[in-house]
């Protein structure tokens, strides 16, 4: 029987030099002391020898674009490339000198997909996607220079609405923890985006954050409080910015009733950063 | 409403560097035969992505088009 054993959900702009550029020297360190925390998450996940990462983010028009743009989609085929931007600004440049191809992990990737149909969820499938920044500036960060088990990419729209609903997210990643359990792996969840930032998406409101609304949320989690976060509408994601919290729905949907543990939480003013972890199986094997 | 033309467009602009330079060049041939509205168009010519993010287009698209990104 497989295993979720280990979870953790991050923000995805890891890259000191966009945060001293928009936010300054306090940022930029706050920025690294976050980066040091998620290497030590990396360290803690390897411990657990998955055979598999899930990581559920979102895509900033990079690679679905206004012709279509899926509410979930599972990433399926046998290798993802790193997306490349010619010129690109600062938190594209986050992939600067990232390895180019990263290995898929097409069964689970598959089953995810396929039983998900069958369970009534339509995701989208893409046998060509890359992966942009809020894949994989977390998972370097967490990776260092180990090589990192193969993954199954899943996509949430958290910026073309309408959006699906933290509801529906949080069911398709119960839906994700059901088909791990039935599964042979060892496997691990990824979350990444946020905390508040980008209010209304708006860019006359561009370095306004709301951590008030970041506190609540994260004491909600530290506290199993899942019903709060899925009771969240559409309408408080958009007002606070807090649009990439539909990633950590399905991370929370696939962990649940865990409780989170913050490995760290900084309020930068533009917006916050944390990360925060699930330890969900010892690992030599016993739950805990 | 134009709101997919808009963000098409914008789109263009970041993914295509050919786009991009005739854009630079000569902004309204570049957008003339795009379905905009005449204030879309408009912020397209004077390059307002502010304007653009409050006509529809994605703030993630009005803030990362290479060199005429608004970040």
């Amino acid at each position: 029987m497989g295993r979720i054993v280990y979870a953790a959900a991050m923000s995805h702009v890891l890259h000191p030099p966009y945060y001293e550029k928009n936010v300054g020297p306090h940022g930029k360190r706050m920025v690294e002391e976050l980066i040091a925390v998620v290497g030590d998450m990396g360290r803690e996940l390897a411990a657990r020898r998955p055979d598999a990462l899930v990581v559920v983010a979102d895509d900033h028009l990079n690679v679905f674009s206004f012709d279509a743009v899926p509410a979930m989609c599972v990433r399926i085929g046998r290798s993802v490339s790193r997306m490349a931007q010619e010129g690109a600004i600062e938190f594209d440049r986050a992939l600067d000198g990232l390895a180019e191809r990263y290995p898929v992990h097409e069964e689970l990737a598959h089953r995810i997909l396929e039983e998900g149909l069958e369970a009534g969820f339509d995701f989208a499938a893409s046998w060509s996607a890359p992966l942009d920044h809020a894949f994989l500036s977390p998972l370097t960060a967490l990776h260092g220079g180990r090589p990192m088990p193969p993954l199954v990419p899943f996509w949430v729209n958290c910026f073309v609405a309408p959006l699906p609903s933290a509801r529906r997210c949080f069911a398709a990643g119960q839906h994700i923890a059901r088909v791990i359990a039935n599964g042979p792996w060892n496997v691990g969840v990824i979350a990444t985006g946020g905390l508040s930032h980008f209010p209304e998406l708006s860019m006359a409101r561009v370095g306004e954050s709301d951590p008030e609304f970041d506190r609540r949320v994260v004491g909600w989690m530290e506290r199993g409080e899942h019903a709060s976060l899925t009771a969240l509408t559409a309408k408080e994601l958009h007002a606070t910015g807090s649009h990439e919290l539909l990633n950590w729905m399905v991370l929370l949907g696939a962990v649940a009733p865990a409780r989170a543990r913050v490995r760290f939480f900084g309020e930068m003013g533009r917006i916050d950063l944390a990360a925060l972890e699930w330890l969900l199986a010892d690992p030599q094997g016993g739950h805990e | 409403m134009s709101r997919y033309d808009l963000n098409v467009l914008l789109y263009r602009l970041k993914k295509d560097r050919a786009f991009r330079e005739r854009f630079r060049s000569d902004p309204a041939a570049a957008v003339r035969a795009a379905d905009l509205t005449d204030e879309e168009r408009e912020a397209f010519v004077r390059w307002d992505p502010r304007r653009l993010n409050e006509l529809g287009g994605s703030l993630h698209l009005v803030l990362s088009i290479p060199d005429l990104g608004a970040h």
